[in-house]
Parts: C-alpha cells; structure tokens; sequence
C-alpha cells in the first residue's frame, strides 16, 4: 500500500538533491539552474500528493501555478545567464572576480 | 505486489536517480537527459495520484519547453566544463554534510504525516466525482483563482521583455536588409545614363 | 460579483494595463527615444495611484474568495511603495539616460514589479504571495542585469537570481508543507486550523522553510549573502531600488503572513524573528566598519536596519507592528536622500563610490555636506533626527514585550553602528583633500531629493507628518 509518506519522502529526497546540487556545483550556472528546476520539482509532487491524499484540487492549481513560474524563471535565468557569458566567456560565478568577497 | 505499488517504486527510484545524476553528472548535456527522465518518471508518480493534467503539462512544460531550453543554451554557449567541474570535490564533503542533515530533519518531520483536525472541513475545492480532471481544473483556474491566472500571464509577459531586453542587441557591424527603402529606392536616382564616346572615356 | 473583486483590485489593473499600453505604443513608435518621457510618466501614474488609494473609502474588503485583501494595512503598505517608486524612477532616470542605458523597458518592468509587490501585501492566501512574490522577483532579476554591458551588473543580476530563485524554492516548500498541514492555502484557514496545542513538527518545517524564504527577500542574516555584491554590482539607480521599495513590500508580506496565517502560534516563531534580527544588527555593524565602497557599506546597512526593523515583528503586539510600518517609512525617506547622493557623486565624468572620495566635500560643495550629515547622523539613529525616533519606536515595542534583552542588544549594536557612519562624517569634515575633488552635481533633481529628505529627517518629528496616525490604523486592520 502506498501512502502519502511515501511520496513525501521522494519528495523530500529530490529536494535534498537539489541542495546538494547547489553546494556542489557552485561554479556552474547551468547545473545550478537545474537544480533549482529540481526542487521546483520535489514541491510539485509535495503539492499534487497532499492534494490527491486530501482529495482537494487546491494543490493541482498551485502546481500549474508553479510549472508556470518555473518556466519564467528558467527563461530569465538562461537570459540572465547568456548576457554574462557574452561579456565574461565562462559561467563561473565565484566569489572571486570582479567583486570581492 | 500489485501494478500500482510496482509503478510506484520504478517512477520513485527513476525520478531520484535522475535527479543524483543531474547534479553529479560531469557532461552538462548528460545533466539535462537526466534532469528530463527525472520529469518524466515525475509525470508517472502524477499519473498514479490521479492528476492527470499536471502530468501532461509536466511533459509538454518541463520537457518540451523548459528542458528543450536548457539544452539549447548548453550547446550555444562554449564553455570548458572540464575545469568547472574539476572544483566539485572541494565541497562534496560540506555538500554531504548537509545532505544527511536535512535528510534526518525531514524524516523526523514527515515520518507519519499528521494533518490538523480541521483540515477536512476548510477545504478549498474538494476533488468532485463526476467531472474529469482536467475540466474540474479549467472551471477553477477561470473562475476561483482567476486572479493567479492574470498574475501568471504578467509573469510571463515579464520574463518575455526580461529575455529580450537583456540578450537582443543591434550590432552596429552586421549589415540587415531593409525592404522598404529597397522598394522606395527610385530608378532616377540610383542609375545615371553616361554617354561614352568612343576613344575618350569618361 | 466579479465586478466587485475587480473593483478592489483596481489599482493593480489600472498599472498593469498602463504598463502593456506603454510597452506597445513605445514597441510600435520610437522606442528608446521616448525612454526619459515614459519614466516621467510611470512615476506620475504611480503617484497618481498612490493618490487614488489614499482617498479610497477606507475598510477592509476582501477579493477572490479571500486571496486578495485590502485592509489598511495594505493600503499603507502601497502608498508607501508606490510614492518611493515613483521618487526612485525620478531620481535615476537622469544618471541612466547619461550614462546609455535607459532604455523604455526600464520603467515598464519597475511597474510590474510594484504590481507585484502590492499584491504581496495584499496577499491573502499562499498560492496569491507566491504569485505576487515571483512577480517582483523576475521583474527585478531583470533590472539588476539592465547594464549588459557592464560585467558587474550581470554578475549581480546572476547571483541575485541564483540565491532569489533557491529562495523561492525554500518557501515554496514550506507552503506545501502548510497546505498539507492545515488541507488549505487561505491564510485564515491556516489560521484556523493551526492551533496553539502543539502543532505538528510537519507544520513547524513549513513554518521555518517559509520564514526562511522571507528571510532572504527582507536579506536578514544568516540569508544575507547576496546584498552586498548586488547592491554594489546593479547600477546605482537600481541599487537605490532595491534597497527602497521591495524592502516595505517584504518587510509587509512577512508581517502579513506571520500575523494572518500564523498569529496564533506566535510563541513558535517569535524567538526565530528575535535571532534573526539579533544576527543581522549585529552583522550588519560590524561587516561595515571595514568597507571602502559606499554601496557596499550600504548594504550592510541596509541588513542592519532590517534587523530593527524585525525587532517589531518579533514583538508580536500591535504597537510592534505600528512601529515596524513607521520605522519602514523612516527608512526608505533617509535612504532615498543617501542614494541621491551616492549617485551625484562623480569624478571627472566617472561615478565613483568610494567612501574615501567624499573627502573634504564640506569645502566644495557645503550644502550637500550638511545633507549628508544629517542623513548619516539619522541612519545611526542619533538624537534629534528622525532615525532615532525609529528605533526608539521598536525598542519601546520590544520593552512592552517583555524583550528586554532584544532592546539592550538593539541599543548595543547601535552604538557599534554609529562608528562606521560617524567614519564618513569625519572624512567629509576633517579629512585631507584629495587630489581630484568630486564634480559639481549639477543636477537640480537630486539637489532637490537630498536636500527634501535631510529637511524631514529634522522636521518630520512632528508626529512624522502624520504616518504614526496611519501606521497605527494598519497595525489596527492587520491585528483585529
């Protein structure tokens, strides 16, 4: 039988995941961006679980609400992301370059 | 083991393996195959809830456009991976640390979820019988949550003047064509009739 | 009854409708000539909604089954935003069309951005604060990266966007864990449903990992990381934004969600507020005493003086909440005058913003020496300027708390802050000159900002100008 905890732990996994992928990839914009989408993710099987468990459409509307902004923000991201690269060719955001600490 | 339980352990473990091996994987492009499995084993785990729209917007959104993108950005920007990846054992051990923190966190919480007593009686739009999902969905995105639906087009009209505004630029040194002032151009002026004689030249 | 819900929102339609007129009319006209003339106007529209908002019949009404609310508290909130919004675009509309990037977009997604932010306050339910959160996210990614061609911008637009989408994330999964908990995303429902016997430890996750996620936006440490680089990276103007209008916007969404949703677990998240707050005096006093740049040092300000303010959060009265809005409003006038200075300041044409360029300024240019003084005397909250009756509010609402200690450790940190400001008032009075002095700031425009801000810095004590009135009526709306 599977119950809500068990999708509330993919979730949670998949979210620890994307944290992770944060701390380990901090070089790497892209990966970063990914990770993100990710926990975007891991919130989206949150909400259509606890909405399906509870038998409330409430948390089916979140989800479409966030896959919409997950996608505006990949968008700007990315955009944000090639305006960089046009001018620094690499994505490497570190600590150390321009600004200081 | 009924089908149900099988589907759902192969989609669990196939979302959180693709989801490791977006973070891990060395290859960028390798990063994003994975991240779309991660998706699309997603969508299963929706389909076995019962939320069979989300789980076709999770393919068509996330994979048609959202992945498709990511992709397309890794392939037109040039970068050495390599060196960027050679920095990610410096944190893997903090990366880890943190990882079986909040893994321990989060099973402490939601080992046994308890919702409150009165979760039931103030529910938003109880799930209705007799209508498919995605038309109980559509009745209340234009109607009940018809304000989200104009905040998320503004969202997305900003994201689109974001995306043109920070990557289109005029570059002075490319040469474009303008049809108008092609078809405006007058044959008077562009051509002039020289008459040569022979022997004298111009 | 559509016609109702649309008539209370009709301050949000009426600028996002402006904004997609403008959009198309600049696109299908002359585009970026026409730059300086649409900020004018947006910062006209802004004021004039402002207007519309303060002369609206005042109760509270609620739109969209309760997603939407407009309360007192949310109509001060907008006020405020709109009028420094409007102030801001003005103030940078000058420097930017100087220096080549004032492009038409600019105002439009400032515009948008504060439609976002007033849909913050108003946000009566999780799902409408993501919304109007996300809203004025994007919007300000986008303006953070607006000089494309400076690579310091763009960084501060990445970094901005990495950390500000990984909050989102944050709370975004603590609302789901709310929803789960509490089977709904209306604030009153959670409030209803979250009850003082013991809430479950699913539920306090979902609190912490929304707390979280403010935390970021408000930029209290320990989720501070990102203000220093972006607001020494994003072109001045926009710095100037920043450290202004979304601040109210954030500082008034925290207050509304913790107030709306989980004022009735007040004891769970009053001692997380306390330590946040607690943490960001004291690291915003002691990160700046060692910064050479003004931006920089601004924005360890800026944490600093969120610290105070969250000090009236974690009050949990009435008087906190009135003291939180009056110490906002105080905040966002003396930061307006100190970015119109930082952005008169130039060195043969260039702008600069090292503190060590303010040197001697009292010889050429006494005027705005004097201004900047008295804004620097008020940012340290030193007596007679308005800055103290700020923090004078908040530490009166923490003592009638019975947080004491939260008051004594406000009053130190402020001492240690005092040190760093009154560094720049030695520099402009006594220190050496330097070989290039700062240009003329010829500009009427700041003139006029700096000076109208450091003249309400000393006048404003009369009962300033009347907001106490008002931010008591919000706190009034918000609590009962």
């Amino acid at each position: 039988m599977i119950t809500l905890e068990h999708y509330l732990t993919v979730a949670a996994m998949l979210f620890v995941i994307g944290i992770f992928g944060l701390f380990l990839n901090r070089k790497n914009v892209i990966i970063l961006l990914m990770s993100i989408e990710l926990m975007l993710l891991s919130v989206n099987i949150n909400l259509v679980a606890f909405s399906s468990y509870m038998n409330d459409l409430v948390g089916q509307v979140f989800t479409l609400f966030v896959l919409t902004v997950a996608a505006a923000e990949a968008a700007i991201g990315l955009a944000i992301l090639v305006s960089f690269f046009r001018i620094r060719g690499t994505i490497a955001v570190e600590d150390v370059n321009v600004m200081k600490g | 083991m009924g089908a149900a339980v099988f589907a759902f352990y192969l989609f669990a473990l196939s979302t959180i393996t693709g989801g490791l091996f977006t973070v891990l994987s060395r290859n960028p492009v390798h990063s994003v195959l994975w991240l779309i499995l991660s998706f699309l084993s997603s969508a299963g785990l929706f389909i076995l809830l019962g939320a069979e729209f989300v789980a076709m917007l999770m393919i068509i959104v996330y994979v048609g456009a959202v992945a498709v993108l990511f992709l397309f950005v890794v392939m037109m920007l040039d970068v050495d991976f390599a060196s960027l990846k050679a920095e990610m054992a410096k944190y893997l051990p903090l990366g880890l640390l943190i990882v079986i923190v909040l893994l321990m966190e989060l099973a402490m919480g939601l080992a046994v979820w308890v919702p409150s007593d009165g979760a039931k009686m103030v529910l938003g739009a109880p799930i209705p019988s007799d209508t498919h999902n995605t038309a109980a969905l559509g009745l209340l995105i234009y109607d009940q949550y018809f304000l989200l639906f104009q905040l998320a087009g503004l969202i997305l009209l900003v994201a689109m003047i974001g995306a043109i505004v920070l990557t289109l630029r005029h570059r002075k040194d490319v040469k474009r064509q303008d049809i108008l002032t092609q078809i405006y151009r007058d044959p008077d002026e562009a051509i002039s009739l020289k008459d040569v004689k022979p022997g004298q030249g111009l | 009854m559509i016609y109702d819900d649309l008539n209370i929102i009709f301050p949000e339609i009426f600028l996002s409708v402006y904004a997609m007129v403008a959009l198309l009319g600049v696109v299908y006209t002359s585009k970026d000539e026409l730059a300086k003339r649409v900020t004018w106007v947006t910062a006209f529209i802004f004021i004039l909604v402002a207007f519309l908002i303060i002369f609206s019949e005042e109760k509270t009404e609620i739109a969209f089954g309760g997603m939407f609310i407009n309360d007192a508290f949310s109509r001060f909130s907008k006020i405020i935003i709109l009028l420094s919004a409007a102030v801001v675009l003005v103030m940078g509309q000058e420097y930017m069309s100087r220096r080549g990037f004032l492009r038409f977009e600019y105002p439009l997604i400032v515009t948008l951005s504060v439609v976002g932010m007033m849909v913050m306050v108003s946000a009566g339910d999780l799902m409408s604060l993501y919304m109007g959160l996300e809203l004025q996210s994007l919007a300000l990614y986008v303006i953070a990266a607006f000089k494309k061609d400076s690579v310091k911008s763009t960084e501060a637009g990445l970094k901005y966007f990495v950390l500000g989408a990984l909050s989102s994330g944050l709370l975004l999964y603590g609302s789901a864990l709310v929803y789960g908990y509490s089977g709904t995303t209306l604030f009153s429902g959670i409030l209803s449903n979250v009850s003082t016997d013991a809430p479950s430890l699913g539920l306090l996750f979902g609190l912490a990992l929304v707390i979280a996620g403010l935390a970021f936006k408000v930029s209290a440490v320990p989720f501070h990381m990102w203000t220093p680089d972006v607001y020494e990276g994003a072109p001045t103007p926009v710095t100037a934004f920043f450290a202004t209008v979304p601040k109210m916007a954030a500082i008034c969404l925290f207050i509304r969600v913790m107030y709306d949703a989980f004022g009735n677990i007040i004891n769970d998240w009053q001692q997380i507020i306390a330590l946040l707050s607690i943490l960001s005096m004291f690291l915003g006093a002691f990160a700046a005493i060692g910064q050479t740049d003004l931006k920089r040092l601004l924005a360890y300000s800026s944490i600093a003086h969120m610290g105070y303010a969250l000090i009236g959060l974690a009050a949990g009265t009435e008087f906190g909440v009135q003291s939180v809005l009056e110490y906002m409003t105080i905040y966002i006038t003396m930061n307006i005058g100190v970015f119109a200075i930082v952005m008169s300041m130039q060195q043969d044409g260039q702008s600069v913003t090292e503190i060590a360029s303010l040197k001697m300024i009292s010889e050429t240019d006494p005027g705005k020496a004097i201004a900047l003084v008295i804004l620097l005397f008020s940012l340290a909250g030193i007596p007679p300027m308005l800055g103290f009756f700020a923090k004078f509010e908040v530490l009166r609402a923490a003592i009638n708390a019975e947080l004491v200690y939260l008051a004594v450790l406000g009053v130190l940190a402020s001492v240690i802050g005092a040190f760093y400001y009154l560094r720049i008032v030695y520099f402009i009075y006594f220190g050496e000159m330097p070989e290039t002095p700062l240009d003329d700031a010829k500009s009427p425009i700041l003139r006029t900002i700096w000076t109208a801000s450091a003249a309400i810095m000393i006048f404003g004590i009369v009962s300033l100008l009347g907001v106490e009135q008002m931010a008591k009526a919000a706190a009034f709306s918000l609590l009962n």
